[in-house]
């Protein structure tokens, strides 16, 4: 039963996996992708780790995902390709690149020495990849790499939430504009939303005219 | 008492697998057709009229007389749209809200003819991250059925199920940290255990409350309907939608509904519990499960008839500001507690 089952998901997280790269149409690339990361968590609950499943699911199927069949659904479901294939030369780059890393991760996996193939592999043993022993090791041998990890997501936000800000809209009536050393710095034509419509604009400060125009909008 | 299910990775036979998730199935299945009766009625009622009161006694066989209208009906779709996904959308969300209900715990392990069976599918050790899980491939199902309709306004619905669904998910899932926290562990059948003395909605009742609001967000219920708003956008995500495949979006909705109030019961309302040290025998721990969930059924109803539908800026405003930072502050407020008196 499990080695079924461990064979039909491999084939659909195979399947997912060459799906993102192979379709043209990435409405169809993002749902491959969909595809794979379901798969993978159930190769998890093979694995016995329920709670990595349930937090790749939740995570990446549920949070992560969903943004990206947002933006494509709005920006790129059409059967057309985006933009124009890549030029020869590039495409010659990125086998070689591609083989590269395939080598680099061939070389690592071969030297593990890959002894649960022909063994039994490591025992299972009650309560391994439980919510409680995970937690346990997060808080205790990898606190520095858990703390880092969410300093890296705190930065994140923050920088999105400035991206957003400076592009504008976001600003309530009544809010003073706020200005940065970088706009003076930032050549002209670059970045800002208000920009792409029409010419170099600061940010203005709220008027009543552009607070009945929120209004229309 | 035995340790339960989740603690010690013990699973039941295959065959009780099977024959209790036939059952669980055949239960919950048989409430949709008395919650869509009910619903109608007590909307009806709400409104100075009589609801549904035609076929059968008091108009009770209506569901059914819907259900054989919609299963006769013709299949079709638009022309603009993409058959596959077409299809498989309804599956996706029909398939979600039933999965999300094998973990459901509607009674303790009981002794029936020897064998030890728990009255519920799976006692497994992620408890409700399983039920999150699940509302993450349903979006799935909403968000295809509105994408592969090739009409506008499924499309809108859709994309508003998207941005509705993650925000809320997220004030929902930290509401009940701090009751995962207080009883130390995810296990279903433990919370409900935890809960001997005192139902976790006393000490975390602004738990409940956030994970109640999410829930209406969550489930697509008025006044957070903006996913099928129909005075917007004709019906959401399933204006293209008739005949069997609408039904099954139709149960899906009313499932999911049935398994959110099932959870608010578990985690918050004690589960198969009693107050003030009634203790039925164990057949009866199914009944109190249902009749408990019944009220959030119909005070879920109760709500629809009551307020108005919000705006949908409204609608991300006060998740993202009003009910993030709560949870947040009651999760945080919860650990401290729970350090100091420890």
């Amino acid at each position: 039963m499990a080695e079924v089952l461990f064979f039909l998901t491999a084939i659909a997280t195979l399947g997912g996996a060459v799906g993102v790269i192979a379709l043209r149409n990435p409405f169809y690339s993002v749902l491959a992708l969909v595809v794979h990361l379901i798969s993978l968590a159930m190769l998890f609950l093979l694995l016995r780790a329920e709670f990595v499943a349930a937090a790749q699911v939740i995570v990446y199927a549920g949070a992560v995902m969903v943004l990206y069949v947002f933006v494509v659904s709005y920006v790129g479901g059409s059967e057309e390709p985006i933009g124009v294939g890549p030029s020869r030369g590039f495409r010659v780059a990125s086998v070689a690149f591609g083989g590269a890393l395939f080598l680099v991760l061939a070389i690592a996996i071969l030297g593990s020495g890959l002894k649960a193939i022909d063994s039994q592999g490591a025992p299972y043993v009650s309560g391994f990849g439980s919510p409680g022993a995970i937690g346990k090791l997060l808080l205790t041998d990898f606190l520095l790499p858990f703390e880092v990890a969410s300093f890296l997501l705190l930065v994140a936000a923050v920088g999105a939430v400035t991206l957003a800000r400076r592009r504008g809209g976001l600003e309530t009536p009544g809010e003073l504009a706020t200005y940065s050393a970088l706009d003076f710095l930032r050549p002209a034509g670059t970045g800002t939303m208000a920009e792409g419509v029409g010419g170099r604009r600061r940010l203005p400060a709220a008027t009543p005219e552009s607070g009945t125009e929120d209004a229309r909008a | 008492m035995n340790p339960s299910f989740a603690v010690v990775s013990y699973y039941e036979p295959w065959w009780i697998q099977i024959l209790k998730a036939v059952v669980i199935f055949a239960i919950i299945l048989q409430l949709q057709p008395i919650l869509i009766v009910g619903e109608r009625k007590l909307l009806g009622r709400f409104q100075g009229r009589y609801g549904p009161n035609r076929v059968g006694p008091y108009g009770l066989a209506t569901p059914l007389a819907d259900v054989i209208k919609l299963a006769t009906k013709e299949q079709f779709r638009p022309d603009t749209s993409i058959g596959w996904m077409f299809a498989l959308a309804p599956i996706i969300s029909v398939v979600a809200a039933i999965g999300a209900l094998s973990i459901i715990p509607f009674g303790d392990t009981q002794d029936i003819f020897g064998t030890q069976v728990g009255l519920y599918g799976l006692d497994v050790s992620i408890g409700p991250l399983f039920v999150f899980a699940m509302g993450a491939v349903a979006f799935y199902g909403i968000m295809l059925g509105g994408f592969s309709s090739g009409s506008k306004y499924s499309f809108l619905g859709a994309m508003r199920a998207a941005a509705q669904l993650i925000s809320y998910e997220v004030s929902q899932g930290l509401a009940l940290v701090g009751v995962v926290m207080t009883a130390g562990t995810l296990s279903l059948t433990e919370i409900v255990h935890a809960q001997q003395g005192m139902w976790y909605v006393i000490p975390q009742f602004l738990g409940f409350l956030i994970f109640l609001v999410a829930s209406f967000a969550e489930t697509n219920r008025a006044p957070f309907d903006l996913v099928e708003a129909d005075a917007e956008i004709v019906g959401g995500y399933f204006t293209e939608y008739g005949g069997t495949r609408f039904t099954s979006y139709l149960f899906a909705e009313y499932i999911n509904m049935c398994v959110v109030s099932l959870i608010m019961v578990t985690v918050f309302f004690g589960g198969w519990l009693l107050p003030f040290g009634i203790n039925p025998p164990g057949w009866l721990d199914p009944f109190i499960v249902l009749g408990k969930t019944s009220v959030f059924l119909v005070f879920f109803i109760w709500i629809r008839a009551t307020l108005p539908r919000v705006r949908y800026d409204q609608l991300m405003s006060f998740g993202w500001k009003v009910l993030l930072p709560l949870a947040t502050l009651n999760t945080l407020v919860t650990a401290i507690v729970l350090v100091a008196t420890d």
